[in-house]
């Protein structure tokens, strides 16, 4: 078994196991729904406002789980682990960007029927919304690795996540909001520019994870 | 978008340069700030291999240090480090900073 | 390693000589824009700020792959000293473009600028490399783990230029753009030369940085070979250029 497939079902099996991650940030999503109901005072979404309170929530709760992605490595001396295997060290990299990618599309296979039956009118957006997904998962798992890796092993682990972490996915929710929008219209699904919104989640989703495999070798040097 | 008045325009213009400006007097301050910082602790510095030295009766002084009483041991900031020259070495300037 | 101070005062002294050319061309020379009238001027200070803090931040993202390549402290030192003096420019640039967008459109920001929003976007990311840095203690790891992060912000700000120029409201035309194409020669020059004094500022500032790094890495040294007592209070770890 390679290296990136044990580590990567280390991982999915201890959260099976433990339910740590996923359970809280679709708990959360949930929620955050609801206080977005009261906050904006409407009981149906469309466009714009839609797209824009679903990317939001589903980057709030994918937030707590890339803080706690690296944690048990932290502690438990995974990096040691992998420092001392004879592997390839970006082994890691792509499989915790694996095991986030799971946790991410368990999260929105839960989140976005919610949503739809909280705040939609027909589910007429929910499959093409599905390709946006994917490659917004991809990037966010990409990226969100990268800074928890970086994060886990400073003080203020916790504060530094989301701090460096928003403002470096910010083109990725223009895009994903920027294909959603019109799958929300209210006259029904749309597809103004949607070929465009999914080259550039592409787009970002090759270069983080090119940067990521490339300098993630130095993070692992002690 | 029609254009401003000149005066009014002269206004906002003349807000960007002064911007711009003070930026640039911040950052020179905030330099200074350092720059005291450093003098300061060049002359502690300086005081301090004084009285590691002074102990050898004819010892000559550090090469560069003007004025100073070998004899005497030294026991605060000498007033004769004022100038530029007084820690050892062939000026304050990094010209002669040493390789690193 | 040469002293960083060498060459500061001709550099100094070119900077001056070129901001002021680059004033009295602005205000003497330049004819009056036909559109915007007098409020155009802004664009010579602000435009060459950000091209200039921009490629700033690639800089020291291309530095920071030359410190994780060699593994050499002082290429960190020289990446962290490009992105704080590109920071400070970018204050300026938001800062001026927050003014000629009150001048322009009555309100003291505006979304439909997309350079100015990507701008704000590239100054909130690299307003985290400093609380990313001094988290980590270890001053190899502080100096590595910037790098990564100086590698990546680099690589983050074409994408994120591209992105938000894409952004579905953007109803109105981009003043930015039409500005610089198209210019007339007497604009061109005063444009020019505004842009070289700019850039000249940017490394002047870098040196200025770097050498008062050097001199108080001089001064901790002298300090170690002195076995002197160190200065109290706490004193966080931060990028030495050796």
């Amino acid at each position: 078994m390679s290296a990136f497939a044990a580590i990567l079902a280390k991982d999915l099996r201890s959260e099976l196991r433990t339910l740590q991650s996923v359970p809280a940030m679709a708990l959360f999503s949930v929620t955050t729904f609801v206080i977005f109901r009261f906050g904006l005072d409407r009981t149906a979404l469309f466009g714009s406002l839609a797209a824009g309170v679903l990317w939001a929530t589903l980057l709030f709760a994918a937030v707590l789980g890339i803080n706690r992605l690296f944690v048990a490595e932290r502690e438990e001396g995974g990096f040691d682990a992998i420092r001392l295997a004879p592997i390839d060290r970006t082994a890691l990299f792509a499989a915790k960007a694996a095991a986030l990618l799971v946790y991410l599309i368990v999260l929105e296979l839960i989140a976005v029927p919610i949503f739809a039956l909280f705040f939609l009118r027909s589910p007429a957006a929910l499959v093409p919304l599905a390709a946006v997904a994917l490659l917004a998962d991809l990037g966010l798992a990409a990226t969100g690795t990268l800074i928890s890796s970086m994060a886990v092993n400073s003080r203020a682990r916790d504060l530094l996540v989301p701090l460096v972490l928003l403002p470096l996915v910010v083109p990725l929710m223009i895009a994903a909001t920027g294909a959603t929008e019109p799958l929300m219209a209210v006259g029904g699904p749309g597809y103004h520019r949607f070929g465009t919104w999914l080259a550039i989640l592409a787009l970002y989703d090759l270069i983080f994870l090119l940067v990521g495999y490339a300098v993630f070798d130095f993070l692992l040097e002690d | 978008m029609p254009a401003l008045p000149l005066g009014e325009a002269g206004r906002y213009v003349a807000a960007a340069y002064i911007v711009f400006l003070v930026l640039i007097v911040v950052y020179v301050a905030i330099m200074a700030a350092k720059l005291q910082r450093i003098e300061r602790e060049l002359r502690e510095l300086a005081g301090f291999a004084e009285t590691r030295q002074n102990p050898v009766p004819t010892g000559r002084p550090a090469a560069g240090v003007r004025g100073v009483d070998p004899t005497q041991p030294q026991t605060g900031p000498d007033p004769n480090l004022a100038p530029p020259e007084a820690v050892g070495g062939p000026g304050a300037t990094t010209r002669g900073a040493p390789d690193v | 390693m040469t002293s960083f101070g060498f060459g500061l005062k001709t550099l100094s002294t070119a900077t001056v000589v070129t901001l002021t050319a680059a004033l009295c061309l602005v205000f003497f020379y330049a004819p009056l824009d036909a559109n915007q009238g007098f409020i155009q001027k802004i664009f010579y200070l602000h435009v060459p700020l950000a091209m200039t803090a921009l490629t700033g931040y690639i800089v020291g993202g291309l530095l920071a792959i030359a410190h994780l390549r060699t593994g050499e402290r002082r290429w960190d030192a020289y990446s962290y000293v490009s992105i704080h003096i590109s920071v400070i420019f970018s204050v300026a640039v938001l800062i001026t473009g927050s003014i000629w967008a009150k001048a322009s459109w009555g309100h003291w920001w505006v979304w439909e600028e997309p350079t100015l929003v990507s701008f704000l976007i590239v100054f909130l990311l690299y307003a985290t490399y400093y609380p990313f840095r001094y988290a980590i203690e270890d001053p190899e790891r502080q100096a590595r783990y910037a790098s990564v992060f100086a590698v990546t912000a680099g690589a983050f700000v074409p994408l994120n230029f591209l992105a938000v120029r894409l952004t579905p409201s953007l109803v109105h035309p981009r003043v930015l753009a039409t500005a610089n194409g198209g210019l007339p020669n007497s604009m061109l020059l005063t444009f020019l030369v505004c842009l070289a004094a700019i850039v000249l500022l940017w490394i002047t500032l870098v040196k200025f940085e770097l050498t008062a790094k050097s001199a108080s890495g001089q001064v901790k040294r002298l300090r170690r070979a002195l076995d002197a007592p160190a200065p109290n209070g706490p004193s966080r770890v931060a990028p030495e250029v050796g």
